[in-house]
């Protein structure tokens, strides 16, 4: 424990004092939370619907703080770890070098919880958001996304060779997901053969998931992107975990 | 007694490229046991092969009596370690460097001791990154002392440190060795080597060309100065 209290001290402290993983995790949601909010308001997600917009986009808004930590922070900081043999360092020490990783994800929850929490603090102060789904079921989902999509970090931290592919292949899945997901540029705005794409992305049945259960929606329809999300989830641990090296 | 190291039969292979053949190293506790070699001799993969950080293609490892790769946990309780080159997470500061790897151990020193033996008290607050070459060398041989170790590898210790620091840090290791603590270290500096080691193995291409007290050694070659003996031996002096 004392370890694990450490570690999760400094490993905090860098994360405060590099800042991407506030900047993009935690500053950028709340900004587009606030322009949504501008822009929105109170206004209804569509003619006749039950719920306002800003209610839909929540769930959407609020996932952003698991995509950039997820697929930037987490293997970019295990991969910068390999690279400067770090982690090499630790193997000749009596801790685990799967502690180390496991404080890194931890920390980087701890971002994506803080994003969750300072987009609701802006939706709700400014303008009055409330969820009308229960928030119990929400966090639920919220952590099982993140772990579907920590699980890709993880994965594509173990199959870069080096800094620089880790880089290259992060900013290859991070900015489509970002965009087309739905987490930014709201999914139900795009043309049809768009949102065809979209579907395929991990991110964009969780953010399914997350606004199924903030609406409040029938949990049949949401049964697809839960067990894909499971499963992916599985798969790219165990992937990631047979393909991991510590130099 | 059993040695502390204890290393039959290493051999290391980069594909065709043989880069250590046939080691047979044994450690007495208390010893200081110096692996000396040019550039490219095999002094760091032997050192990474025996910590278990390198695979090997044939050989056994004992360190402590113990299996490096099969009881780390146990071993690196015991050991400390400082690798030729050592890196930090980016933004750390020095004191944050130290915390951690006390952290890490069921027994520790205090590392605030250590730093102020080596000078480097008031830097406690400072970054990694902008401490000087030397300064960073120390700071890796902290952390190689910080757990209390029986048994150091140092992989060259005092490269990049003044006179005045270097004479500091073998006067502090010449005291933990009259504790009983064992070293393996590396250098390029025969009068550091003279100054520490009670033995010496010499690499060439990855095999043992010699391996002997100081004196036997000088006692074998027609010179005193032992930097001089050191290249008779590698049959690399001036003609």
């Amino acid at each position: 424990m004392k370890v694990f209290r450490t570690l999760v001290k400094t490993e905090s402290k860098l994360a405060l004092r590099n800042m991407d993983s506030i900047l993009f995790g935690i500053l950028f949601p709340m900004a587009l939370a606030l322009i949504l909010g501008v822009i929105y308001g109170e206004k209804p997600a569509f003619e006749g619907a039950g719920y306002t917009f800003l209610q839909q986009s929540f769930g959407a808004v609020a996932a952003i703080g698991i995509c950039a930590t997820g697929l930037m922070g987490i293997p970019l900081s295990i991969a910068d770890y390999r690279h400067r043999k770090i982690l090499k360092r630790f193997k000749v020490t009596p801790v685990s070098p799967g502690l180390l990783l496991f404080v890194q994800v931890a920390v980087q929850f701890a971002i994506a919880l803080t994003s969750y929490l300072a987009v609701y603090l802006v939706l709700k102060l400014f303008f009055g958001y409330k969820m009308i789904g229960s928030t119990f079921y929400f966090l639920l989902s919220y952590l099982l996304v993140a772990i579907a999509i920590y699980g890709i970090g993880m994965l594509l931290a173990s199959i870069s060779p080096n800094l620089k592919t880790a880089n290259l292949l992060c900013s290859l899945i991070y900015f489509p997901m970002l965009f087309l997901s739905g987490a930014t540029v709201p999914y139900e705005i795009m043309p049809k053969a768009l949102q065809g794409a979209s579907d395929i992305m991990p991110l964009t049945q969780g953010i399914k998931l997350l606004k199924g259960f903030s609406l409040g929606l029938d949990l049949n329809n949401l049964m697809f992107p839960i067990i894909l999300l499971s499963v992916l989830a599985i798969i790219s641990f165990l992937v990631s975990i047979k393909f991991f090296q510590w130099e | 007694m059993n040695p502390v190291v204890k290393v039959e039969g290493l051999r290391k292979r980069y594909g065709d490229k043989t880069a250590v053949e046939d080691l047979n190293i044994e450690i007495a506790k208390g010893e200081i046991f110096g692996l000396l070699g040019h550039n490219g001799a095999g002094k760091t993969t032997t050192i990474e092969c025996i910590l278990g950080t390198k695979s090997m293609n044939a050989g056994t490892v004992e360190i402590l009596g113990l299996d490096p790769r099969k009881q780390r946990k146990q071993l690196f309780e015991r050991v400390g370690v400082q690798f030729q080159q050592s890196n930090y997470q980016d933004k750390i500061k020095v004191k944050e460097v130290c915390e951690i790897t006390h952290s890490l151990y069921k027994k520790a020193v205090d590392f605030r001791e250590l730093l102020v033996t080596f000078g480097m008290a008031e830097l406690e607050n400072s970054m990694v990154s902008e401490l000087s070459g030397g300064e960073r060398q120390k700071l890796s041989v902290i952390q190689a002392l910080i757990p209390d170790p029986e048994l150091v590898f140092l992989d060259e210790l005092t490269t990049g440190l003044d006179s005045k620091a270097r004479r500091e840090v073998w006067k502090y290791l010449s005291k933990l060795k009259e504790k009983g603590l064992t070293i393996l270290l590396t250098s390029h500096y025969m009068d550091e080597v003279k100054a520490l080691c009670d033995r010496v193995c010499i690499l060439k291409n990855g095999k043992v060309i010699a391996m002997d007290t100081i004196e036997a050694l000088t006692k074998q070659s027609p010179y005193e100065d032992f930097e001089e003996v050191y290249l008779w031996l590698t049959g690399e002096e001036d003609e």
